[in-house]
């Protein structure tokens, strides 16, 4: 009385099998134009010495007397802009839930300009506005860079903006104010003990895409003249040849490493958050 | 207890101070904003409004629009011609296989942390722009690069036969570097979007593979693929970075175009200058605009 | 033979069973409606019939075809889904037409079908709309006509009002089956929802971890459940274990108090362990002497729930919910006040343990 299951499931998987060869042959070769590259790079960064495959062009690029400042400087500089832009985005974004909520699609007007405003465009009008009279902002390499984070911190608004604003939606602001509210606490107890705990992995997020961004910026850092990474691994591809393979593993690595602890945190904070939706 | 709504601006006012007060202007509530407003205004608008301005600005110091109708001038619209061929071509090839990309990885048949790994990378991929990621062409494809040197070894001198990195075919190669990701990570949510029962109920409805695709799985995700690809145009069009890295600054681009003007006046007329970084403004300004009106359009058919 | 035939059906996913040995014959016309928790396997049963999942074992006959193994979109069964599966690309009227389109009909003879369908679930207004701008009620109307379009053999719903609010589901209920009646469809119903597979269905095929545990009409599924388990997810009910005192007079007690039962227990011995189900709509407070079943009980508490006042009620040492119809003149009880209650002896469901 029982059917052949067999006949079934041929006829029902012979169209899924030929699809999984395809799907298999597609994310092969595209595998193949994203790794060869990385292959290729890490390979030449091995050749620092004749004959030998070591890490001499990584001993080398650190032991460049341009290196370390350039970066150094580079980190410095992305803290700053991290700092500062969570300063100004978490109070706007919190601002912009509760209290303003007809400013919202101001600021989420502001946050999208970085992404009209091509960066060479941008710097162009800093450099044209600030650095000539009256506005003389940009008349030392120091008031420069300062001018130079105040730039990044507007780059990063959109994504700062985004994280923080989907961190605030995902743990219902409102509700939580009210609740801390109703027990007693003050404004400044509520930031710090009831929103900020609750948004630590949007903070987090926006914070390390930031770096990854500011970290190897070139265009803006290049025509305001600051020795950052950006621009030293713009001379260093024209004046070593082993070096520059080095540096763009190292600048793969760490921009593995922001996106990878985003992935972690992230994947951890939506288990906590669908956890607390299926209750 | 006192009702505790805020929804309006007396509840700050009433927490902090003990009594109720009348509303009134809340300054305080601006004191949040204010910062936000303040940055973006001096190092984000204000330049920008300032190059709009001058870009009307004519040699003489009086308003006109010669700088606009200077734009037809070959150099620049070399320039453009360029950008607009290599975005275009980057968004509408990052598009298709990004879109392919995705939809392998999410119903393609693949074990599911495969999809894990290219979100990541994809991550990854499309925040690497710039020189590294020049660089790491270089290695591969440069004239001394590692595949050059493999097809050399096969008796084939790719550069001897054309091909250039530092040419239109080069640099859309490397730009599809950061392109393609872009595409998965953003159309990725989109395909998560497509309900299994609108599959079902289509095929409950006598309907093929093909024809749910060509009629609704397809149709549902245009405007997700557009906007998607109109972005990648967008991204394309005012990236420097990694073309500068690659060429020096000398290729005819947009962007390059305008790095040479802040160095050098190249163009040996500010005004026009400016009307170039403006053109790139507006044309980026179009993109957007279009990508969230589709993306408008998506979000209300997938929810 | 019957006009579908569910045979012998089942399904494993891995070492799961899902649907153990399914069998059930449905009649051209009949409502049947699939009841159980969720898990139940009631949903991979109707899914086997739609074609979506294919059985580990057994036979699905349609009009006397074979379509155990027939691919979905082979099948003539029109399925509608908890969360409605409009395509959000077409309009109301392009979705009812889908199912004609797709299979080549030519544009006027679609047109005429869809100006049909959207006349019978009474949305002329609507038919230009995208689903985004209907209600939850509208969307799954719209689905209804959608899946009756394509004159299906068969008409699958899967939990089709679980997603809507209480009074739209009522009115969509009663819709469903007289849309079902007219056009003398045969409809399998999915539901979690005992109120309503027992208000809209012919039959009822009660499920519980895939297995069939009781088939029958709302009325024997109700006023005679055969297992603890129908009993107890059809209707609210009082459990008591009960010890049988004399077979021959169907005689059990609970904890000491008497009680007659028209259940035949010839075959059980004095002094079986059983288990007796009483609905509360069964008790009643004892007005005249000569009834049967006249035992003392100790109010506890009374809930005022609208149209229905339920008594809780102590007999010997079991806690009895006893409901009566609410009006204005009601003279009810004080609590801790000793009454005497009383059911008939049909009331007394004996039940295996």
């Amino acid at each position: 009385m029982t059917t052949s299951p067999a006949s079934a499931t041929v006829t029902v998987k012979r169209p899924v099998v030929r699809n999984r060869l395809v799907s298999w042959l597609i994310f092969g070769v595209v595998s193949l134009y994203f790794l060869i590259p990385l292959a290729a790079t890490f390979y030449w960064s091995l050749r620092g010495m004749k004959d030998v495959l070591g890490f001499e062009a990584y001993r080398k690029l650190f032991a460049d007397t341009n290196f370390l400042p350039a970066f150094s400087q580079s980190i410095v500089n992305a803290v700053a802009t991290i700092f500062l832009s969570l300063l100004i985005v978490v109070p706007t974004a919190y601002w912009v839930t509760l209290r303003l909520p007809k400013l919202r699609p101001v600021v989420e007007f502001i946050t999208l300009l970085p992404f009209v405003i091509p960066a060479v465009v941008l710097v162009f009008g800093i450099i044209r506005l600030y650095s000539a009279p009256p506005l003389l902002f940009t008349a030392t390499y120091n008031s420069s860079r300062i001018v130079l984070i105040f730039v990044y911190v507007c780059l990063s608004f959109p994504y700062m903006f985004r994280s923080v604003d989907n961190g605030l939606r995902a743990i219902d602001v409102r509700t939580l104010t009210e609740a801390a509210q109703s027990l007693g606490a003050n404004w400044g107890t509520i930031l710090f003990r009831v929103i900020f705990p609750n948004l630590r992995v949007a903070l987090l997020s926006g914070a390390l895409l930031t770096f990854a961004i500011v970290i190897g910026e070139l265009t803006i850092a290049l025509y305001m003249a600051q020795h950052t990474l950006g621009p030293y691994m713009s001379d260093l591809t024209r004046s070593k040849v082993y070096e520059p393979s080095a540096m763009a593993i190292v600048a793969f690595a760490i921009t593995w490493a922001a996106m990878g602890i985003i992935d972690f945190v992230g994947r951890g904070a939506t288990r906590h958050v669908q956890m607390v939706e299926a209750d | 207890m006192k009702p505790n709504s805020s929804t309006n601006s007396q509840s700050v006012n009433s927490t902090v101070g003990g009594a109720k007060r009348p509303p009134r202007i809340p300054i305080g509530h601006w004191l949040g904003v204010l910062p936000f407003f303040v940055f973006s205004g001096l190092f984000l608008i204000g330049p920008t409004l300032n190059l709009a301005y001058r870009s009307f600005e004519g040699l003489d110091g009086g308003l006109t629009l010669n700088n606009y109708r200077q734009l037809a001038s070959d150099t620049v619209m070399n320039a453009y011609g360029m950008s607009i061929k290599i975005s275009l071509t980057t968004a509408i090839l990052g598009g298709l296989i990004g879109f392919l990309v995705a939809w392998v990885v999410s119903m393609g048949g693949l074990p599911p942390r495969f999809r894990l790994i290219t979100s990541t990378f994809s991550g990854v991929a499309a925040n690497f722009a710039g020189v590294p990621l020049a660089s790491a062409f270089v290695f591969t494809l440069g004239r001394v690069g590692l595949v050059t040197a493999l097809f050399k070894a096969f008796g084939i001198n790719l550069y001897k036969s054309g091909f250039s990195l530092y040419s239109f075919l080069g640099l859309t190669l490397v730009y599809l570097y950061f392109q393609i990701p872009l595409m998965v990570l953003t159309i990725l949510p989109a395909l998560d979007g497509l309900k299994r029962e609108w599959r079902e109920a289509a095929e409950n409805l006598g309907a093929t593979q093909i024809q749910y695709w060509r009629y609704v799985a397809l149709p549902v995700l245009t405007p997700s693929i557009l906007g998607t690809m109109i972005l990648l145009f967008g991204n394309a069009f005012g990236a420097h970075a990694t073309a500068y890295a690659l060429t020096g600054g000398l290729f005819d681009l947009a962007t390059l175009l305008i790095g040479r003007q802040i160095s050098g006046d190249v163009l040996h007329n500010p005004g026009l200058g400016y009307a170039v970084a403006m053109g790139m403004v507006i044309i980026m300004a179009f993109s957007i605009l279009i990508y969230s009106v589709l993306q408008r359009r998506s979000e209300r058919w997938l929810k | 033979m019957s006009y579908l035939s569910i045979s012998h059906v089942t399904k494993q996913f891995g070492d799961t069973v899902v649907v153990d040995d399914f069998n059930l014959d449905i009649e051209k016309g009949e409502f049947v409606s699939f009841l159980g928790p969720s898990g139940c396997g009631k949903t991979t049963t109707l899914r086997m019939v739609a074609g979506f999942e294919i059985p580990t074992a057994g036979k699905i006959l349609l009009d006397g075809a074979d379509i155990t193994d027939k691919a979905p979109n082979q099948r003539n069964v029109g399925m509608i889904f908890q969360s409605y599966a409009l395509f959000p690309n077409m309009t109301v009227a392009q979705n009812i037409g889908f199912g004609l389109s797709v299979r080549k009909e030519s544009k006027e003879m679609v047109a005429q079908r869809v100006d049909e369908m959207i006349s019978l679930i009474n949305l002329e207004k609507h038919a230009l709309k995208y689903p985004y701008q209907l209600s939850g009620g509208q969307q799954q109307r719209v689905s209804l006509a959608r899946a009756l379009a394509i004159h299906p053999q068969v008409l699958l719903l899967d939990e089709p009002l679980s997603a809507l609010d209480a009074k739209i589901r009522v009115s969509l209920r009663a819709e469903i089956r007289a849309i079902q009646k007219k056009l003398g469809i045969t409809a399998i119903f999915v539901t979690h929802d005992q109120e309503e597979a027992l208000s809209i269905s012919d039959r009822i095929v009660v499920m519980n971890s895939g297995l069939m545990e009781q088939v029958g009409t709302p009325f024997e599924i109700y006023n005679f459940p055969t297992t603890v388990f129908s009993a107890n997810f059809v209707g609210s009910l009082n459990n008591a274990s009960a010890e049988v005192v004399d077979p021959a007079l169907s005689l059990i007690s609970i904890d000491g108090v008497q009680f007659e039962s028209a259940v035949d227990l010839k075959e059980r011995k004095k002094g079986d362990k059983v288990r007796v189900a009483i609905r509360p709509e069964r008790l009643s407070f004892a007005s005249e002497q000569k009834k049967a079943n006249v035992v003392d009980s100790i109010i506890e508490n009374i809930t005022f729930l609208g149209s229905v006042v339920r008594i809780r009620v102590k007999i010997g040492n079991t806690k009895f919910n006893m409901d009566t119809f609410n009006n204005p003149f009601l003279d009810l009880p004080k609590i801790g006040a000793v009454e005497q209650v009383t059911c008939s002896r049909e009331a007394v469901l004996v039940l295996d343990e």
